[in-house]
């Protein structure tokens, strides 16, 4: 490969990925680590999300099932066997491929619907797993959850932290090269103007189905993680708020991009721990959903790109000015 | 049999409160082609000003007034402000409507407080009687005499009168009815604040009926009113009403004979019509 040839902005995110490797030495404090593996992993999570949402145009209410799904087997793993890493590498493959076969059965019965019907189906399946997972007590310990051990080196939040790291970074790389190709510029027409790409000739369908299938691993993947954070595993991990949250990261940090829904995740997250910290000096703080809200509707009405869009879309403006 | 009869009844009653709530969201995408999943907001804000009002002056009519009230308002303002900006597009729609449901369902928690509050309805619909072997609920006979009322008098609304005709002209062909003159927007704005209105009304029926409110009721609601709807054929009044009764009666029997699936009745039912047709259960097109 040519150097040259990268694209400038390559260079500033493979120079940001190395600045994640230090922060650790410095922010050495675990509730700080731990905020910021949220922060990793929420942004998979919202990444994922954003391929539906941002580049095809398609909007899951229930994105929550495969994080869950993540969740839930790496729990159950770690619990019936021994915590080793070998476990650890199982867990990832085994979440993967149910996630892989959920979100292939729903998107082939689902993807031919209209936006809304598709919206409210998805939402419904996240609805089963969540009652599934709540009665299925043998295995999940239904809504009182249970704790699991760990591998002592995932024990380490330091550990934990690199690895979340890791993931985060080669997601997003990999992820931006997919749709930097060809398969995400069809994906970015289906979501402009459906009818005209499938009059080109190309297979809706299948593009949709695929993107749905890879975006379904990769939130279970962030399932995965998250689980690993906690250490215990409970029915939250299917509740429709998590979709809410995911949703309102991906919109506020920007629809369309990848670093975007990163950012947004890191707001919300901000959001999460400081301003429910905040609620012992003023009981309005706890109710900061309020302001997010109103930041969510008047994003969608007046800056429908999000934060990272808009400023994008400033940039080139200005660039074009100077030249 | 008195069981059959005892559920049937629990389940017209609750289908009664589902309808008055879907009715509006219905109407709302029949004429102008809007997703409205703001419509559980609506709802609890309805249910909340509602039992405010009957616990601090003792008078139930009094609350469902307050209520039907606070509907009209809150109609009016969601469809200026947060509908009207995003005409046409599904996608900006759906998000939209969702933010402002929570924005909506946050704010119930500010002036409310977060608890939940329990609520009885008045002396006067108190109590039962006993006809056979059968006990009938008053409150529950009372829910769903207002719910066929309601029905009946809409249904007149929309056979006999002017206002009727365009609205039903207006969810066949808009573009139409406004070549002909006539204001649609004017039209859908009315509308729009009905729907809100009987949502609001339900609201406040549901709070006596289940004796206890709390904001997270709303999403709860929107997701509830949207089940029904699209079993019943997005657009299409008669249709809610029946499938409104539909999922009423469905999860009175499932609670009762099948409790461990009871939850997950509204969804199977859903993805059920989802699937198989998408147009919805009772829908003529």
């Amino acid at each position: 490969m040519n150097l040259a040839q990268v694209e400038k902005s390559t260079w500033v995110y493979v120079a940001i990925s190395f600045l994640l490797f230090v922060v650790p030495f410095i922010a050495t404090g675990r509730s700080v680590q731990f905020l910021i593996i949220q922060i990793f992993v929420f942004g998979i999570f919202a990444m994922s999300y954003d391929l539906l949402l941002g580049y095809t145009g398609i909007i899951s209410f229930g994105h929550v099932m495969f994080f869950g799904v993540g969740a839930y087997s790496t729990a159950v793993l770690f619990d019936r066997f021994d915590p080793t890493m070998l476990t650890f590498a199982l867990a990832i493959i085994i979440s993967g491929v149910i996630a892989g076969i959920v979100s292939l059965i729903v998107g082939v019965l689902t993807l031919r619907l209209k936006s809304h019907f598709y919206a409210m189906l998805t939402l419904a399946l996240a609805g089963l797993f969540l009652v599934g997972a709540e009665k299925w007590r043998k295995l999940t310990g239904g809504s009182d959850g249970f704790t699991f051990g760990l591998p002592d080196i995932l024990r380490d939040s330091f550990a934990l932290y690199i690895v979340s790291a890791l993931s985060l970074v080669l997601i997003f790389f990999g992820l931006r090269r997919m749709t930097k190709s060809p398969f995400g510029k069809v994906l970015v027409a289906i979501r402009e103007n459906e009818s005209r790409t499938e009059s080109l000739g190309y297979q809706v369908l299948h593009y949709k189905v695929i993107v749905s299938v890879v975006s379904g691993i990769v939130a279970s993947y962030s399932g995965v993680l998250y689980i690993l954070s906690l250490r215990f595993v409970d029915t939250s991990v299917f509740a429709t708020d998590l979709t809410i949250d995911v949703l309102l990261m991906t919109i506020i940090g920007g629809v369309g991009t990848l670093i975007g829904p990163i950012i947004g995740a890191s707001l919300i997250e901000f959001a999460h721990h400081w301003l429910s910290d905040l609620s012992d000096v003023h009981w309005i703080f706890e109710r900061w959903i309020i302001l997010y809200g109103t930041i969510f509707i008047l994003i969608v009405v007046f800056f429908p790109k999000g934060i990272v869009g808009t400023l994008v879309d400033r940039f080139y403006k200005w660039r074009a000015r100077r030249t | 049999m008195d069981v059959l009869f005892s559920l049937a009844i629990n389940g017209l009653a609750t289908g009664m409160l589902i309808f008055l709530l879907a009715a509006g969201l219905t109407l709302i995408f029949g004429l102008m082609d809007v997703l409205n999943f703001a419509h559980g907001g609506l709802f609890i804000w309805g249910a909340y000003t509602g039992v405010w009002t009957y616990q601090m002056t003792g008078s139930f009519l009094g609350g469902i007034v307050t209520a039907i009230g606070v509907g009209l308002l809150l109609g009016l303002v969601t469809e200026r402000f947060i509908v009207r900006p995003v005409y046409g597009s599904h996608v900006q729609q759906i998000l939209i409507t969702l933010g402002f449901m929570l924005v909506l369902q946050e704010c119930i928690k500010v002036v409310f407080g977060p608890d939940q509050k329990i609520v009885s309805p008045p002396s006067y619909l108190e109590g039962s009687f006993i006809i056979g072997e059968i006990v009938f609920i008053n409150y529950r006979l009372f829910i769903i005499a207002v719910g066929f009322l309601i029905y009946f008098a809409f249904y007149y609304l929309f056979k006999k009168t002017r206002v009727g005709l365009i609205v039903r002209a207006g969810v066949m062909n808009k573009e139409m009815i406004q070549s002909l003159g006539v204001n649609i927007k004017l039209v859908f704005l009315l509308v729009f604040m009905v729907g809100a209105a009987l949502a609001a009304l339900s609201g406040m029926l549901h709070a006596a009926y289940s004796g206890v409110i709390y904001a997270e009721m709303g999403l709860e609601f929107s997701i509830l009113a949207f089940i029904v709807v699209v079993i019943g054929g997005m657009g299409n009044f008669k249709g809610s009403l029946l499938a409104a009764i539909l999922v009423g009666l469905t999860q009175a029997f499932m609670a009762y004979y099948v409790p461990a699936l009871s939850l997950a009745t509204n969804m199977l039912l859903m993805a059920i019509v989802l699937v198989f047709r998408p147009q919805g259960l009772f829908a003529l097109r």
